[in-house]
Protein backbone atom coordinates (compact mmCIF):
# COMPACT_ATOMS: atom_id res chain seq x y z
CA UNK A 1 0.00 0.00 0.00
CA UNK A 2 1.31 3.35 -1.52
CA UNK A 3 0.84 6.43 0.51
CA UNK A 4 0.89 10.01 -0.73
CA UNK A 5 0.09 13.95 0.32
CA UNK A 6 -2.30 15.88 -1.16
CA UNK A 7 -0.60 18.57 -4.21
CA UNK A 8 0.83 21.54 -3.23
CA UNK A 9 -1.80 23.27 -4.18
CA UNK A 10 -4.08 21.53 -1.92
CA UNK A 11 -2.60 22.85 1.48
CA UNK A 12 -1.81 26.25 2.70
CA UNK A 13 0.65 26.26 5.46
CA UNK A 14 2.13 28.49 7.55
CA UNK A 15 4.66 28.06 10.12
CA UNK A 16 3.68 29.22 13.80
CA UNK A 17 5.70 27.57 16.12
CA UNK A 18 6.63 23.86 16.65
CA UNK A 19 2.71 23.96 15.56
CA UNK A 20 2.46 24.16 11.75
CA UNK A 21 -1.01 25.09 10.31
CA UNK A 22 -2.22 23.49 7.76
CA UNK A 23 -5.04 24.74 5.71
CA UNK A 24 -6.76 21.64 3.13
CA UNK A 25 -8.31 23.18 1.07
CA UNK A 26 -10.35 20.26 -0.67
CA UNK A 27 -12.05 19.93 2.50
CA UNK A 28 -11.53 23.09 4.16
CA UNK A 29 -10.37 21.60 7.40
CA UNK A 30 -7.22 23.19 9.50
CA UNK A 31 -5.11 21.58 11.58
CA UNK A 32 -2.17 22.24 13.63
CA UNK A 33 1.08 19.88 12.77
CA UNK A 34 3.67 19.00 15.01
CA UNK A 35 6.74 16.63 14.06
CA UNK A 36 6.91 14.75 12.34
CA UNK A 37 3.88 14.77 10.35
CA UNK A 38 4.95 17.87 8.16
CA UNK A 39 7.87 15.95 7.27
CA UNK A 40 5.81 13.22 6.74
CA UNK A 41 4.25 15.14 4.48
CA UNK A 42 6.81 16.70 2.52
CA UNK A 43 8.33 12.98 2.35
CA UNK A 44 5.28 11.75 0.77
CA UNK A 45 5.16 14.54 -2.01
CA UNK A 46 5.26 11.09 -4.40
CA UNK A 47 3.45 7.86 -3.59
CA UNK A 48 5.56 5.85 -0.78
CA UNK A 49 4.63 2.27 0.42
CA UNK A 50 5.69 2.57 4.75
CA UNK A 51 8.91 1.00 4.58
CA UNK A 52 10.10 3.02 1.34
CA UNK A 53 9.15 6.30 3.92
CA UNK A 54 11.04 5.48 6.62
CA UNK A 55 14.36 5.03 4.42
CA UNK A 56 13.23 8.56 2.75
CA UNK A 57 13.13 9.83 6.26
CA UNK A 58 16.21 8.26 7.67
CA UNK A 59 18.38 9.54 4.61
CA UNK A 60 17.93 12.94 5.90
CA UNK A 61 16.92 12.26 9.63
CA UNK A 62 18.06 10.49 12.60
CA UNK A 63 14.62 8.58 13.63
CA UNK A 64 14.01 8.13 17.32
CA UNK A 65 11.26 5.95 17.51
CA UNK A 66 9.81 2.73 15.99
CA UNK A 67 8.09 1.67 12.99
CA UNK A 68 4.95 1.57 15.10
CA UNK A 69 5.37 5.02 15.60
CA UNK A 70 5.50 5.91 12.21
CA UNK A 71 2.35 3.64 11.25
CA UNK A 72 0.82 5.54 13.91
CA UNK A 73 1.35 9.05 12.34
CA UNK A 74 0.56 7.58 9.07
CA UNK A 75 -2.37 6.72 10.13
CA UNK A 76 -3.47 10.01 12.02
CA UNK A 77 -2.89 11.75 8.88
CA UNK A 78 -5.26 9.34 6.61
CA UNK A 79 -7.75 10.12 9.42
CA UNK A 80 -7.48 13.69 9.32
CA UNK A 81 -7.62 13.41 5.64
CA UNK A 82 -4.67 14.66 4.47
CA UNK A 83 -2.38 11.39 3.11
CA UNK A 84 -4.25 9.08 0.85
CA UNK A 85 -3.74 5.69 -0.20
CA UNK A 86 -1.94 6.12 -3.33
CA UNK B 1 14.75 21.30 8.41
CA UNK B 2 16.73 18.99 5.95
CA UNK B 3 20.44 18.07 6.73
CA UNK B 4 23.45 17.53 4.39
CA UNK B 5 24.50 14.78 6.18
CA UNK B 6 25.98 12.38 4.13
CA UNK B 7 23.62 8.90 3.89
CA UNK B 8 26.48 6.76 3.99
CA UNK B 9 27.64 7.62 7.41
CA UNK B 10 25.90 5.56 10.06
CA UNK B 11 27.86 7.30 12.75
CA UNK B 12 27.09 10.66 11.86
CA UNK B 13 25.26 12.96 15.03
CA UNK B 14 24.93 15.87 11.67
CA UNK B 15 21.74 14.75 11.11
CA UNK B 16 19.24 16.31 12.86
CA UNK B 17 17.04 13.89 15.21
CA UNK B 18 12.76 13.43 13.77
CA UNK B 19 11.00 12.44 16.92
CA UNK B 20 8.24 10.02 15.77
CA UNK B 21 6.17 9.89 19.06
CA UNK B 22 4.63 7.53 20.88
CA UNK B 23 2.01 4.63 19.27
CA UNK B 24 -0.48 6.36 21.53
CA UNK B 25 0.43 9.94 21.07
CA UNK B 26 -0.92 12.54 18.46
CA UNK B 27 1.09 14.41 16.19
CA UNK B 28 -2.00 17.14 14.76
CA UNK B 29 -4.58 18.62 16.10
CA UNK B 30 -8.06 19.01 14.04
CA UNK B 31 -9.77 22.27 14.70
CA UNK B 32 -13.11 21.56 15.09
CA UNK B 33 -16.09 23.84 14.45
CA UNK B 34 -16.43 25.93 16.86
CA UNK B 35 -20.03 28.06 16.87
CA UNK B 36 -21.54 25.59 19.16
CA UNK B 37 -19.54 27.09 21.45
CA UNK B 38 -19.57 30.95 21.06
CA UNK B 39 -23.47 30.20 20.57
CA UNK B 40 -23.93 29.44 24.56
CA UNK B 41 -22.90 33.28 24.62
CA UNK B 42 -25.53 34.14 22.01
CA UNK B 43 -28.62 32.37 23.19
CA UNK B 44 -29.97 30.88 26.46
CA UNK B 45 -31.15 27.35 24.83
CA UNK B 46 -32.68 24.08 26.36
CA UNK B 47 -32.11 20.70 26.19
CA UNK B 48 -34.96 18.23 25.64
CA UNK B 49 -34.92 14.95 26.89
CA UNK B 50 -35.35 12.89 25.32
CA UNK B 51 -35.27 14.68 22.02
CA UNK B 52 -38.95 15.37 20.36
CA UNK B 53 -38.16 12.54 17.50
CA UNK B 54 -37.84 9.92 20.70
CA UNK B 55 -40.91 11.23 22.73
CA UNK B 56 -42.22 8.43 24.81
CA UNK B 57 -38.84 6.71 24.92
CA UNK B 58 -37.13 6.01 28.61
CA UNK B 59 -33.59 6.51 29.19
CA UNK B 60 -31.75 3.74 30.20
CA UNK B 61 -29.02 4.32 33.22
CA UNK B 62 -26.05 4.73 30.94
CA UNK B 63 -27.96 7.20 28.16
CA UNK B 64 -29.31 5.13 25.94
CA UNK B 65 -33.07 5.99 24.44
CA UNK B 66 -35.07 2.48 25.43
CA UNK B 67 -38.82 1.18 24.76
CA UNK B 68 -40.76 2.68 27.66
CA UNK B 69 -41.65 0.76 30.57
CA UNK B 70 -37.89 -1.04 30.20
CA UNK B 71 -36.21 -2.34 33.44
CA UNK B 72 -34.21 -0.11 35.24
CA UNK B 73 -35.11 2.92 32.84
CA UNK B 74 -36.02 6.06 33.72
CA UNK B 75 -39.37 7.55 32.10
CA UNK B 76 -38.35 10.86 30.69
CA UNK B 77 -40.25 13.98 29.06
CA UNK B 78 -38.99 17.02 30.43
CA UNK B 79 -36.88 19.81 29.23
CA UNK B 80 -33.78 21.37 30.72
CA UNK B 81 -32.31 24.70 30.82
CA UNK B 82 -28.43 24.85 29.69
CA UNK B 83 -27.32 26.55 32.69
CA UNK B 84 -28.98 23.61 34.55
CA UNK B 85 -27.65 20.83 32.67
CA UNK B 86 -23.73 22.99 32.78
CA UNK B 87 -24.27 22.03 36.79
CA UNK B 88 -25.28 18.79 36.62
CA UNK B 89 -22.19 18.00 33.98
CA UNK B 90 -20.20 19.40 36.98
CA UNK B 91 -21.23 17.28 39.00
CA UNK B 92 -24.31 18.90 40.41
CA UNK B 93 -27.83 17.05 39.53
CA UNK B 94 -30.65 18.33 37.33
CA UNK B 95 -33.86 20.00 39.01
CA UNK B 96 -36.95 17.80 39.63
CA UNK B 97 -34.68 14.26 39.97
CA UNK B 98 -33.49 12.08 41.96
CA UNK B 99 -29.63 11.19 41.95
CA UNK B 100 -30.43 8.08 39.48
CA UNK B 101 -32.43 9.66 37.28
CA UNK B 102 -29.90 12.95 37.11
CA UNK B 103 -27.10 10.83 35.87
CA UNK B 104 -29.47 8.80 33.53
CA UNK B 105 -30.99 12.32 31.84
CA UNK B 106 -26.94 13.71 32.13
CA UNK B 107 -25.75 10.24 30.05
CA UNK B 108 -28.30 11.02 27.45
CA UNK B 109 -27.13 14.20 27.21
CA UNK B 110 -23.41 13.08 26.83
CA UNK B 111 -24.32 11.09 24.01
CA UNK B 112 -26.41 13.50 21.67
CA UNK B 113 -24.85 13.37 18.17
CA UNK B 114 -24.71 16.35 16.08
CA UNK B 115 -28.50 16.72 13.99
CA UNK B 116 -30.15 15.38 17.55
CA UNK B 117 -32.37 18.29 19.19
CA UNK B 118 -30.26 19.53 22.11
CA UNK B 119 -27.04 19.08 20.66
CA UNK B 120 -26.07 22.51 19.81
CA UNK B 121 -27.17 23.75 23.00
CA UNK B 122 -25.32 20.77 25.23
CA UNK B 123 -22.07 21.63 23.10
CA UNK B 124 -22.30 24.86 23.65
CA UNK B 125 -22.05 24.37 27.40
CA UNK B 126 -18.60 22.33 26.90
CA UNK B 127 -16.75 25.90 26.65
CA UNK B 128 -13.16 25.22 26.65
CA UNK B 129 -11.64 26.36 30.19
CA UNK B 130 -10.10 30.15 29.56
CA UNK C 1 -44.23 44.28 13.48
CA UNK C 2 -45.94 47.26 15.51
CA UNK C 3 -42.67 48.93 16.86
CA UNK C 4 -39.43 48.87 15.02
CA UNK C 5 -36.16 50.31 15.71
CA UNK C 6 -33.11 50.29 13.18
CA UNK C 7 -29.17 51.50 14.68
CA UNK C 8 -26.04 51.02 13.12
CA UNK C 9 -22.61 49.66 15.62
CA UNK C 10 -19.46 49.89 13.37
CA UNK C 11 -20.21 48.10 9.98
CA UNK C 12 -23.41 46.35 11.02
CA UNK C 13 -26.81 47.38 10.46
CA UNK C 14 -29.58 46.55 12.18
CA UNK C 15 -33.74 46.56 12.27
CA UNK C 16 -35.23 45.39 15.38
CA UNK C 17 -39.12 44.89 15.44
CA UNK C 18 -40.85 44.41 18.34
CA UNK C 19 -44.77 42.98 18.72
CA UNK C 20 -44.28 45.41 22.26
CA UNK C 21 -43.42 49.02 22.47
CA UNK C 22 -41.89 48.77 25.50
CA UNK C 23 -38.61 47.27 24.34
CA UNK C 24 -37.95 49.68 20.89
CA UNK C 25 -38.66 52.41 23.42
CA UNK C 26 -35.94 51.13 25.76
CA UNK C 27 -33.21 50.49 22.50
CA UNK C 28 -34.06 53.87 20.85
CA UNK C 29 -32.64 55.25 24.74
CA UNK C 30 -29.72 52.93 25.33
CA UNK C 31 -28.73 53.69 21.55
CA UNK C 32 -29.72 57.24 21.66
CA UNK C 33 -26.27 58.37 20.60
CA UNK C 34 -25.86 55.66 17.73
CA UNK C 35 -26.32 56.75 14.48
CA UNK C 36 -29.44 55.53 12.91
CA UNK C 37 -29.56 52.48 9.98
CA UNK C 38 -30.64 53.18 6.45
CA UNK C 39 -30.79 50.23 4.45
CA UNK C 40 -30.00 46.96 7.54
CA UNK C 41 -27.78 44.68 6.77
CA UNK C 42 -29.89 42.01 9.75
CA UNK C 43 -33.51 41.72 10.94
CA UNK C 44 -34.38 40.90 14.33
CA UNK C 45 -38.13 40.25 15.86
CA UNK C 46 -38.67 39.84 19.14
CA UNK C 47 -42.29 37.86 18.88
CA UNK C 48 -44.92 36.68 21.51
CA UNK C 49 -44.10 32.94 21.53
CA UNK C 50 -47.84 32.22 21.23
CA UNK C 51 -50.04 34.68 19.78
CA UNK C 52 -51.50 34.93 23.47
CA UNK C 53 -48.48 35.17 24.77
CA UNK C 54 -48.07 39.19 23.58
CA UNK C 55 -50.56 39.90 26.80
CA UNK C 56 -50.62 36.55 29.26
CA UNK C 57 -47.44 36.28 30.64
CA UNK C 58 -45.80 37.99 27.84
CA UNK C 59 -42.87 35.63 26.58
CA UNK C 60 -40.61 37.09 24.03
CA UNK C 61 -38.98 34.84 21.36
CA UNK C 62 -35.73 35.66 19.37
CA UNK C 63 -36.44 35.94 15.71
CA UNK C 64 -35.00 37.08 12.36
CA UNK C 65 -32.73 36.64 9.70
CA UNK C 66 -30.85 34.10 11.48
CA UNK C 67 -32.13 31.77 14.07
CA UNK C 68 -31.42 28.78 16.37
CA UNK C 69 -33.90 26.61 17.33
CA UNK C 70 -33.22 25.74 20.83
CA UNK C 71 -32.97 28.91 21.77
CA UNK C 72 -35.11 29.76 25.00
CA UNK C 73 -37.92 32.79 25.37
CA UNK C 74 -37.63 35.67 27.62
CA UNK C 75 -39.95 37.48 29.90
CA UNK C 76 -40.76 40.85 28.06
CA UNK C 77 -39.04 42.68 31.23
CA UNK C 78 -36.06 41.52 29.77
CA UNK C 79 -36.78 42.05 26.12
CA UNK C 80 -33.38 43.84 26.12
CA UNK C 81 -31.73 41.39 26.82
CA UNK C 82 -33.59 39.34 23.70
CA UNK C 83 -32.54 42.28 21.48
CA UNK C 84 -29.03 42.11 22.67
CA UNK C 85 -28.84 38.40 21.58
CA UNK C 86 -30.67 38.31 18.67
CA UNK C 87 -28.46 40.76 17.13
CA UNK C 88 -25.13 38.72 18.63
CA UNK C 89 -26.75 35.94 16.54
CA UNK C 90 -27.29 37.66 13.44
CA UNK C 91 -23.72 38.99 13.39
CA UNK C 92 -22.24 35.26 14.36
CA UNK C 93 -24.34 33.23 12.02
CA UNK C 94 -24.63 35.98 9.27
CA UNK C 95 -21.42 38.31 9.31
CA UNK C 96 -18.47 37.55 6.66
CA UNK C 97 -16.53 40.67 6.13
CA UNK C 98 -14.74 40.26 9.06
CA UNK C 99 -13.59 37.26 11.14
CA UNK C 100 -15.22 37.24 14.20
CA UNK C 101 -14.01 36.83 17.57
CA UNK C 102 -15.47 36.45 20.52
CA UNK C 103 -13.83 39.06 22.53
CA UNK C 104 -13.38 42.60 23.88
CA UNK C 105 -11.57 45.36 22.24
CA UNK C 106 -10.03 48.95 23.36
CA UNK C 107 -7.73 50.70 21.87
CA UNK C 108 -4.80 53.31 22.79
CA UNK C 109 -2.89 55.29 20.11
CA UNK C 110 -4.00 53.35 17.16
CA UNK C 111 -2.77 50.14 18.90
CA UNK C 112 -5.45 47.41 19.92
CA UNK C 113 -5.67 45.32 23.08
CA UNK C 114 -7.64 42.16 22.28
CA UNK C 115 -9.36 40.21 25.35
CA UNK C 116 -10.66 37.00 24.68
CA UNK C 117 -12.29 34.34 27.05
CA UNK C 118 -15.48 32.15 27.84
CA UNK C 119 -17.87 33.80 29.55
CA UNK C 120 -17.14 35.13 32.95
CA UNK C 121 -13.89 35.77 32.34
CA UNK C 122 -13.77 39.38 32.82
CA UNK C 123 -14.01 40.69 28.86
CA UNK C 124 -16.56 42.92 29.10
CA UNK C 125 -15.76 44.46 32.75
CA UNK C 126 -11.74 44.73 32.07
CA UNK C 127 -12.33 46.36 29.05
CA UNK C 128 -15.05 49.18 30.74
CA UNK C 129 -12.89 49.51 32.91
CA UNK C 130 -9.73 50.32 31.02
CA UNK C 131 -12.45 53.00 28.90
CA UNK C 132 -12.32 55.02 32.06
CA UNK C 133 -9.03 55.09 31.84
CA UNK C 134 -8.21 56.39 28.55
CA UNK C 135 -8.86 53.04 26.27
CA UNK C 136 -11.28 53.63 23.50
CA UNK C 137 -13.53 50.95 23.93
CA UNK C 138 -14.48 48.87 20.85
CA UNK C 139 -16.45 46.37 21.67
CA UNK C 140 -17.24 43.56 24.78
CA UNK C 141 -18.85 40.76 22.43
CA UNK C 142 -17.26 40.78 19.02
CA UNK C 143 -13.95 42.22 17.42
CA UNK C 144 -13.56 42.42 13.98
CA UNK C 145 -10.61 41.41 12.32
CA UNK C 146 -10.24 42.67 8.62
CA UNK C 147 -8.82 39.99 6.80
CA UNK C 148 -7.74 42.02 3.98
CA UNK C 149 -5.95 44.89 6.23
CA UNK C 150 -5.58 42.85 9.72
CA UNK C 151 -6.88 45.57 11.33
CA UNK C 152 -9.95 45.15 14.01
CA UNK C 153 -12.94 47.62 13.42
CA UNK C 154 -14.77 48.70 16.22
CA UNK C 155 -18.56 46.95 17.38
CA UNK C 156 -19.15 49.28 20.03
CA UNK C 157 -22.23 47.91 21.65
CA UNK C 158 -23.23 48.79 24.92
CA UNK C 159 -20.86 46.52 27.16
CA UNK C 160 -23.40 43.62 29.49
CA UNK C 161 -22.54 43.52 32.54
CA UNK C 162 -23.73 40.98 35.22
CA UNK C 163 -23.67 40.88 38.67
CA UNK C 164 -20.84 41.98 40.77
CA UNK C 165 -19.56 43.79 37.56
CA UNK C 166 -22.21 45.90 37.22
CA UNK C 167 -21.07 47.83 40.73
CA UNK C 168 -17.32 47.84 39.39
CA UNK C 169 -17.53 49.25 36.24
CA UNK C 170 -17.83 52.70 37.20
CA UNK C 171 -19.12 56.05 36.13
CA UNK C 172 -21.25 56.33 32.46
CA UNK C 173 -24.43 55.99 31.14
CA UNK C 174 -26.34 52.83 31.99
CA UNK C 175 -29.40 50.88 30.64
CA UNK C 176 -32.05 49.40 33.35
CA UNK C 177 -31.02 47.12 35.59
CA UNK C 178 -32.41 43.76 34.19
CA UNK C 179 -32.90 41.01 36.84
CA UNK C 180 -33.20 37.00 37.31
CA UNK C 181 -32.24 36.61 33.60
CA UNK C 182 -30.44 33.24 32.48
CA UNK C 183 -27.54 35.13 32.62
CA UNK C 184 -27.79 37.00 36.30
CA UNK C 185 -27.91 40.20 36.78
CA UNK C 186 -27.31 42.47 33.91
CA UNK C 187 -27.03 46.35 33.32
CA UNK C 188 -26.09 47.62 29.92
CA UNK C 189 -23.41 50.28 30.28
CA UNK C 190 -23.28 52.95 26.99
CA UNK C 191 -19.79 53.93 25.76
CA UNK C 192 -18.52 57.08 26.10
CA UNK C 193 -19.69 59.67 22.98
CA UNK C 194 -16.37 60.03 21.98
CA UNK C 195 -15.90 55.95 21.43
CA UNK C 196 -19.50 55.96 19.67
CA UNK C 197 -18.22 58.29 17.34
CA UNK C 198 -15.11 56.57 16.30
CA UNK C 199 -17.31 53.59 15.55
CA UNK C 200 -15.53 54.08 11.68
CA UNK C 201 -11.95 54.21 12.47
CA UNK C 202 -9.83 50.98 13.05
CA UNK C 203 -7.33 49.58 15.46
CA UNK C 204 -3.74 47.71 14.67
CA UNK C 205 -4.06 44.46 16.78
CA UNK C 206 -1.12 44.80 19.40
CA UNK C 207 -1.77 42.54 22.26
CA UNK C 208 -3.67 39.19 22.66
CA UNK C 209 -5.10 38.96 26.31
CA UNK C 210 -6.21 35.38 27.74
CA UNK C 211 -8.00 36.39 31.37
CA UNK C 212 -8.65 34.11 33.88
CA UNK C 213 -10.70 35.61 36.64
CA UNK C 214 -10.58 34.17 40.19
CA UNK C 215 -7.01 32.93 40.51
CA UNK C 216 -3.80 34.13 42.02
CA UNK C 217 -2.05 36.90 39.95
CA UNK C 218 0.54 34.93 37.27
CA UNK C 219 1.13 35.62 33.84
CA UNK C 220 1.87 33.65 31.29
CA UNK C 221 3.25 34.02 27.39
CA UNK C 222 0.99 32.27 25.07
CA UNK C 223 2.86 30.39 22.21
CA UNK C 224 1.11 31.22 18.69
CA UNK C 225 0.04 28.30 17.96
CA UNK C 226 -1.68 27.93 21.50
CA UNK C 227 -3.28 31.33 20.48
CA UNK C 228 -4.78 29.85 17.40
CA UNK C 229 -6.18 26.95 18.52
CA UNK C 230 -7.54 29.14 21.11
CA UNK C 231 -8.99 31.82 19.07
CA UNK C 232 -10.17 29.81 16.26
CA UNK C 233 -12.67 28.17 19.38
CA UNK C 234 -13.44 31.76 19.90
CA UNK C 235 -14.51 32.42 16.65
CA UNK C 236 -18.38 31.91 15.36
CA UNK C 237 -17.18 32.35 11.57
CA UNK C 238 -13.67 30.78 10.94
CA UNK C 239 -15.21 28.04 9.42
CA UNK C 240 -17.31 29.90 7.07
CA UNK C 241 -14.73 31.98 5.96
CA UNK C 242 -12.34 29.33 4.77
CA UNK C 243 -9.16 30.14 3.29
CA UNK C 244 -9.37 33.77 4.35
CA UNK C 245 -10.25 32.99 7.88
CA UNK C 246 -6.72 30.54 8.04
CA UNK C 247 -4.62 33.74 6.25
CA UNK C 248 -6.09 36.36 8.84
CA UNK C 249 -5.57 34.00 11.74
CA UNK C 250 -2.22 32.99 11.31
CA UNK C 251 -1.00 36.24 10.44
CA UNK C 252 -2.65 37.50 13.70
CA UNK C 253 -1.19 35.18 15.84
CA UNK C 254 2.21 35.11 14.32
CA UNK C 255 2.54 39.12 14.06
CA UNK C 256 0.75 40.00 17.63
CA UNK C 257 2.43 38.75 21.17
CA UNK C 258 -0.22 36.75 23.43
CA UNK C 259 -0.38 36.16 27.23
CA UNK C 260 -2.48 34.34 29.72
CA UNK C 261 -3.29 36.25 32.76
CA UNK C 262 -4.74 35.09 35.81
CA UNK C 263 -6.10 37.97 38.44
CA UNK C 264 -7.77 37.26 41.86
CA UNK C 265 -9.13 41.00 41.27
CA UNK C 266 -9.72 44.21 38.17
CA UNK C 267 -6.89 46.25 39.87
CA UNK C 268 -4.48 43.34 39.36
CA UNK C 269 -5.53 42.72 36.22
CA UNK C 270 -5.17 46.19 34.91
CA UNK C 271 -2.10 45.93 36.09
CA UNK C 272 -1.00 43.58 34.51
CA UNK C 273 -2.04 44.80 31.18
CA UNK C 274 -0.25 48.04 31.78
CA UNK C 275 2.95 46.46 32.18
CA UNK C 276 2.57 44.55 29.45
CA UNK C 277 1.46 47.20 27.30
CA UNK C 278 4.90 49.01 25.94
Amino acid sequence: MRYRAPPATALATVRLDEFTAVYHRPSGATHLLVEPAPEILAALVEPLTLDELADRLAATYELAGDAGALVARVDELVAAGLVAPA
Amino acid sequence: MSDDAPPDDPGSTSRRALMLGAVGASAIVSIRPALAQTAGSVLTCSIPVPDPGRAGSWIAADGRTVPAGTKGAFPAGATFRGEDVRRALNGGQLPGTTYDRSRAYVNYIRRLQRGQGGFTCFASLQMPRG
Amino acid sequence: MRHAFAVRVGPASFRIGSAWRAPVEALADLYRDYPPATVPDFTVRLEPTRPWRRWLRPSVAIAGDFTLPEAAPLPLAQALLAAEMGMNLQMALGWRRHLLLHAAAVERDGRALLISGESGAGKSTLASLLATRGWRFMGDEFALLDPASGTLAPFPRPASLKNASIALAGEGRWGPLLEGTPKGDIRHRVPDRAAIDAMDRGATPALILFPRFGEAAAARAVAPSEAFARLTQASTNYQMLGEAGFVALTRLVRDVPAVAIDYPDTATAIALIEERWA
